[in-house]
């Protein structure tokens, strides 16, 4: 490995870094679900970037394996949160029509 | 040579973290849910597969890219899939858009998800 | 689509003459399985399938494309170098009929940054789009129609 790749794999993970980091932002800020569920769908992404980025850095081809079921687990989380939200919009819906 | 072709892989992990990183910031400073997404779900997309792509090219081997090439395509699947749920989670929950936005031709109308969900 | 059977068989039956059952063995039998029955496709007057796979692959070509265009105009959006934001849901009547044309159709939308898919409505006839940059939605739809819709169906029908 090059001196030029080893410091540009540096800057990448200072780059993930800072997104995860303003992403963890977002989760807590909120304001809305709606903001959460949006960062949590980009925390899957970013963690998928970070292992890619790790197996390149350490020269393990095997952690890609971790990022491909990484990258199933996370949507599956994603389209059930969404759902979540979906459902529990219509029911205060109904629930204030009710009222 | 081995410097030019480890220097592309170098260059192409920036900018695989450069597009994560634009997401991230799309998602701290846009105004609203939607346009939060719009920054974060394809810009992150785009970062992820390009650093999939350097991790490929830096072991050039057909099995590693057989698998970079299905988890890229399984990226370029879910991302819309999950896009439109999320899209659709936000615009039901009835959460107001930023004021700046233009027109909104659903809102109101028999599609609108917020109305259909009710039933 | 048999045509793609016959494709997969010769590509098996060029792993079996070779004696080599790995992935490069069926890329390269299938791509040299795919040229031969491009050769002989006066014998298939009717078939699709040329059209189907070639197409789609300069479909999957332009999209990526596309999609580092219009990336780049969202990344100047959010640093806020680029034109202002103006984003806007637009109603987008749909020309595609089947299952697949439509989500072929919502997910390239959704795929090229700057455009989003958010609903579909219930009788399928008209496909909401929230768009990051719209500052002339009318332009905007019909480019979006225009664009990606007719080269989809281009491909398909």
């Amino acid at each position: 490995m090059t001196p030029f790749l080893e410091t540009c794999l540096a800057i990448a993970l200072g780059l993930l870094v800072l997104s995860l980091a303003l992403a963890t932002f977002r989760v807590l800020k909120g304001p809305a679900q709606g903001d959460r569920i949006v960062a949590i769908d980009l925390f899957g992404v970013l963690a998928v970037a970070l292992i890619a980025l790790f197996a390149l850095w350490m020269g393990q081809v095997v952690f890609l394996d971790a990022a491909i079921a990484l990258a199933l687990v996370a949507f599956f989380g994603t389209v059930a949160y969404a759902r979540f939200v979906e459902h529990k919009a219509a029911r205060q819906r109904k629930e204030d029509g009710d009222a | 040579m081995l410097e030019a072709y480890q220097a592309l892989i170098g260059i192409l992990a920036v900018a695989g973290a450069a597009f994560c990183a634009i997401a991230a910031i799309g998602l701290a400073r846009m105004p609203d849910a939607i346009t939060r997404m719009h920054a974060s779900s394809k810009a992150g997309t785009l970062g992820c597969g390009l650093i999939l792509v350097a991790l490929a090219l830096y072991f050039p081997s057909v099995d590693v890219a057989a698998r970079v090439v299905a988890a890229i395509l399984f990226l370029l699947l879910t991302t819309p899939v999950s896009a439109h749920m999320i899209g659709r989670a936000i615009y039901a929950s009835g959460e107001k858009l930023w004021s700046g936005t233009g027109r909104d031709e659903l809102r109101g109308t028999k599609d609108d998800p917020g109305e259909r969900l009710n039933g | 689509m048999n045509l793609l059977a016959l494709n997969i068989l010769l590509a098996l039956a060029w792993m079996a003459v070779n004696a080599d059952f790995s992935l490069t063995g069926f890329t390269a039998g299938f791509i040299l399985a795919h040229l031969i029955l491009w050769l002989a496709r006066p014998l298939f007057p009717k078939e699709r399938y040329f059209r189907r796979t070639w197409g789609g692959a300069a479909y999957a070509i332009w999209l990526v494309k596309e999609i580092f265009v219009s990336a780049w105009a969202v990344a100047k959006g959010v640093l806020g170098i680029g034109p202002p934001i103006r984003p806007a849901i637009i109603a987008v009547p749909l020309e595609a009929k089947t299952d697949l044309e439509i989500t072929l159709f919502a997910c390239s939308i959704t795929l090229t940054p700057g455009t989003l898919t958010l609903d579909i409505s219930p009788d399928r006839k008209v496909l909401y789009m929230h768009a990051m940059f719209a500052a002339d939605p009318d332009q905007l739809r019909d480019d979006t129609k225009a664009a990606m819709e007719s080269r989809i169906l281009k491909v398909l029908r």
